[in-house]
């Protein structure tokens, strides 16, 4: 049963592990995933720990439906405080780790102190072994794999893994499985090699027993139709996520040069088509791969076609590695594209804030702020893709100045920099924003400005207010599980009903998030897909467990409101722009040049925003400081926290 | 005939039902539908004015592929012209 | 015309890897998710992005059924399948090791072997398997030249998967 999967404490410095069963109510109050990961990280850290210091803790979990029939039941959630912006630090990854967890019989771990050299955990079927990780230290992402499955000798080991960025403590290091599949943002790489912690190696062949196979299966036919029957999830299952790039540039949603443009023009060689027909030659027409369980299989597989990478495997790349490698720093070509992408894949190192931090670097450069005394003679000049990809390397390896000071995150690099560098980094709580622009679109605006994480699109982006839906589907889809009267605008360059709409979406992804559950299976890009009632039917015919659409619904309510809680202790002011819910002062203050002809001339309105704000606010019962108010956690029954139940 | 029905996949079924032909405009408060000529490269939205080059997944199924540069970029820095004037 | 059943075809480079043919394989004769007790298998070479799905192919002359010591195989016409009778298999695990496609399976928990037994007639995989990597076609229809190409296509497969196993890692 997936109820009878453990949480296990391993405790590096000690070398102590103890194995707990999960029990029940603490599933009814936190379902599992990121929602129950958030109960332990506000349980078990202490108020203002170094992120990167051996009192951090680090959690590792599959979700509450992690290898039973809900479509793809494939997403791994790592969660610890961010050596970022020092907030909640979170990522999720899809891939076949979380699985081969739950079949070696675990759903959580919660990681303390550090080793005093290199370690990996080794987890089969109940049992966990802290082993020597000297032989792994130094390895790619993959690398580090194919070793691990060569000395224990199972090639059917799946394993999470950190690569030179996360050992080198790049603070946006991520944590990787697979070829591609990356725990990306908040630095989760940096805080596992801060702990010496190479890797997490699962195998497990224990049985998960599903409440009512025979319906399970019959229903996740029903649920996988409903998915795969989307056109975005089939123009996805084509095209992969670069899919997005196509409109979005088109109309003028993407960051170019940090944020002077919000469009890269004359790009079409790394438009989607034309990264799909690389994929074609190097590959074959079958190109595309999935996650675990996934019928919409949205990666690509290819080769490197020409350069000195030329014949090296990779997948992706993504639409947010367009970003970074092409709209960002203004850098045109294919090759550095998928380069760029596979350089990030082999370090282990998260490809937006790569490619944010260095068009920043880049804009500095171009205005004075910094010269080839810091850039140690490169040029870093917008569109100069060699300059680009060499500042990768420079990043992951601390290499350089520069290369030293960008690894340590915008905020910190900002204040080495000096002057006003501040004033154009584009960030949320240390987090740089993706290489989306939402000046013309204050719905996604609001949703970057208060994601938890910090600058984040996977947390609350109400993305399908793009397709100008009439307001009878809006209506249906956000008066449902809870009951919604006001104002809803189909236009997106609207302020009214945004608010509603994104906490409507903060609690759609935390409850798939806790569910393990991927986005694109949810009401994300696509209007039709499932949400909280399909969740109810699933839950129950897969574990037995019942709950209404409601209660759903109210547990991913108090799972945000204690990520939101570890902020507020962390130090989370409302406008403060270090960290705060705000937008970096460009959004208000510089119009869109490009794209459409309704985009361009577009700022994010001060007082509309703000407004915005209040209302969101209001909806998830903070005060206007962003405090939850009393009987808010009362509801929530988060008045007694921590309450260490766990 | 029978095994042809047979191998198609859920997605590959849907796709036959759908209608191919159009695609709508990237401006998003126009969105109008336009109609490529079979086999065009571009198209030009009657209603706002912007062209885009059209890739055709096969034939009868165009999609927008990005904007005709030169003519959406000139139509861009007009709207942003007009409305910086209209601002003062 | 004979009656042939029908046949699992499988075509790797269809593939995506996803594995949900080992979900539902366990789910629907087990009742619980464990890829381990499926009866389909991904072969995966991730560092090349190839993935081969691996079944019994139901031989002809099935060399689990000719091996078995005590005739515990045989040979179910009417769905063109190779069966275990587990009231006379002895769990010697012959078979497992004779199968040149690593079809037989055996379960330590439950100590006996298992194939795949096309679900009978409605085959799972099949079923979910969007891409139709796996595809269950009707023998009677398929010419034999259209199965022949399939078959070679997956022992070339194979030998190419064999192949690229000594070379990498
Ligand atoms: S379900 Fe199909 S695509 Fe997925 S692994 Fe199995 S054979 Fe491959
Ligand atoms: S188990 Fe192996 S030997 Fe027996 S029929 Fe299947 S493929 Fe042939
Ligand atoms: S046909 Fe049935 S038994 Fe055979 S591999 Fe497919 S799902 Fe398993
Ligand atoms: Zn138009």
């Amino acid at each position: 049963m997936a109820l009878d999967r453990k949480i296990a404490y391993i405790d590096l410095s000690t070398g102590k592990i103890e194995i707990k069963p999960i029990p029940i109510d603490i599933r009814r109050k936190f379902l599992g995933g990121r929602g129950l990961d958030a109960y332990l990280l506000y349980n078990h850290t202490e108020k203002g720990i170094d992120p990167l210091g051996p009192k951090n803790t680090i959690m590792v979990s599959g979700g509450l439906l992690t290898a039973t029939l809900a479509s793809a039941t494939a997403r791994t959630h790592v969660m610890a405080k961010s050596p970022l912006g020092g907030m909640v630090g979170s990522c999720n990854m899809g891939g076949f780790f979380a699985p081969e967890l739950a079949w070696a019989g675990f759903h959580h771990l919660v990681i303390k102190g550090k080793a005093d050299k290199p370690v990996y955990l080794w987890i089969h079927n109940g049992k966990i072994e802290i082993r020597d990780a000297k032989n792994l230290w130094g390895k790619t992402v993959t690398d580090t794999q194919w070793a691990i499955r060569e000395e224990l000798g199972d090639d059917d080991i799946k394993s999470l893994v950190i690569g030179p960025a996360g050992e080198n403590l790049v603070r946006f290091a991520n944590v990787m499985t697979g070829i591609k599949n990356s725990g990306g943002r908040t630095g989760m790489g940096a805080v596992m090699g801060s702990k010496n912690l190479k890797a997490i190696a699962a195998r497990g062949t224990m049985d998960i027993k599903i409440a009512y196979p025979r319906e399970a299966l019959e229903y996740n036919k029903r649920f996988i139709d409903q998915i795969t029957s989307a056109k975005v999830n089939q123009t996805q299952g084509t095209l992969g996520t670069p899919f997005i790039w196509g409109a979005t540039n088109s109309w003028g949603g993407i960051r170019c040069r940090n944020f002077q443009y919000n469009q890269q023009l004359y790009c079409d060689d790394i438009e989607p088509e034309a990264i799909d027909e690389a994929c074609t030659e190097t590959i074959g027409p079958y190109h595309m791969t999935g996650c675990f369980g996934c019928q919409v299989h949205c990666r690509a597989k290819y080769k490197i076609p020409t350069g000195p990478y030329a014949g090296v495997y990779d997948e992706g790349p993504e639409y947010t590695s367009q970003g970074a490698f092409c709209g960002e720093p203004d850098c045109r070509s294919l090759e550095t594209l998928l380069v760029g992408n596979h350089l990030v894949n082999q370090f282990g190192m998260d490809n937006l804030e790569t490619g944010s931090l260095i068009a920043w670097a880049m804009e500095l450069y171009e205005l004075g702020i910094l010269t080839d005394k810091e850039t140690d003679g490169l040029d870093l000049r917008f569109g100069n893709d060699e300059a680009l990809l060499e500042m990768v390397k420079r990043i992951c390896f601390r290499k350089g100045w520069l290369g030293d000071t960008l690894a340590e995150g915008g905020l910190i690099a900002s204040e080495r920099i000096g002057k006003n560098s501040f004033d154009y980094l584009i960030q949320v709580k240390g987090v740089s924003n993706l290489h989306s622009d939402e000046r013309a679109t204050p719905a996604l605006a609001l949703n970057i400005a208060t994601a938890s994480r910090g600058s984040d699109h996977l947390r609350s982006r109400p993305a399908i207010d793009l397709y100008h839906l009439p307001v009878e589907v809006m209506r249906k889809i956000y008066s449902s599980p809870v009951p919604y009267d006001g104002p809803l605008s189909s236009e997106h360059t609207e302020y009214i009903g945004k608010p509603w709409q994104v906490f409507w979406h903060e609690n759609c992804y935390m409850a798939v998030d806790c569910l393990g559950i991927c986005k694109y299976h949810t009401t994300f890009l696509g209007a039709t897909l499932p949400n909280f009632e399909d969740w109810s039917k699933v839950i129950y015919l897969n574990t037995g467990l019942e709950f209404t659409p409601r209660e759903i619904w109210d547990i991913a309510e108090r799972c945000n409101m204690i990520e939101r809680l570890f902020n507020l202790r962390e130090g989370l002011k409302r406008e403060d722009p270090y960290r705060g819910d705000l937008l970096n002062h460009r959004y208000f203050d510089e119009p869109t040049r490009r794209g459409a002809p309704d985009v361009v001339g577009r700022v994010i309105d001060r007082e509309k925003f703000r407004k915005m704000v209040d209302e969101f606010y209001e909806y998830k019962g903070l005060d206007k400081e962003g405090i939850p108010k009393p009987e808010t956690l009362k509801r929530l029954g988060l008045d007694k926290e921590p309450s260490h139940l766990l | 005939m029978g095994i042809e029905n047979e191998g198609l996949s859920t997605a590959e079924s849907l796709r036959k039902t759908r209608t191919y032909g159009q695609v709508r405009c990237h401006n998003p408060s126009c969105m109008g539908r336009l109609q490529p000529e079979r086999g065009a490269k571009q198209v030009k939205c009657p209603v706002c004015g912007c062209e885009f080059r059209v890739a055709w997944v096969k034939e009868g199924f165009p999609r927008i592929r990005g904007p005709v540069w030169d003519v959406n970029k000139r139509i861009a820095e007009e709207a942003f012209e007009r409305k910086m004037k209209e601002e003062k | 015309m004979e009656p042939m059943g029908k046949v699992l075809a499988i075509t790797p480079e269809k593939c995506t890897g996803c594995r949900l043919c080992e979900l539902v394989c366990s789910v629907f004769h087990d009742g619980v998710s464990n890829a381990a007790r499926s009866r389909i298998k991904v072969v995966k070479w991730e560092s090349e992005g190839i993935y081969v799905p691996m079944s019994c192919q139901q031989c002809q002359d099935a060399p689990c059924m000719i091996v078995c010591p005590v005739k515990a195989i045989s040979r179910d016409e009417a769905l063109n399948r190779v069966m275990v009778n587990h009231d006379i298999c002895i769990g010697c695990r012959s078979c497992v090791a004779v199968c040149p496609f690593g079809a037989m399976g055996f379960n330590v928990i439950d100590r006996k072997n298992f194939k795949c037994d096309l679900c009978d007639g409605d085959p799972q995989c099949v079923r979910f398997c969007e891409v139709k990597a796996v595809d269950y076609v009707d023998a009677n229809q398929v010419s034999l030249a259209k199965k022949k190409a399939a078959a070679e296509k997956i022992t070339a497969a194979q030998r190419q998967a064999v192949a690229l196993a000594s070379e990498s890692h």
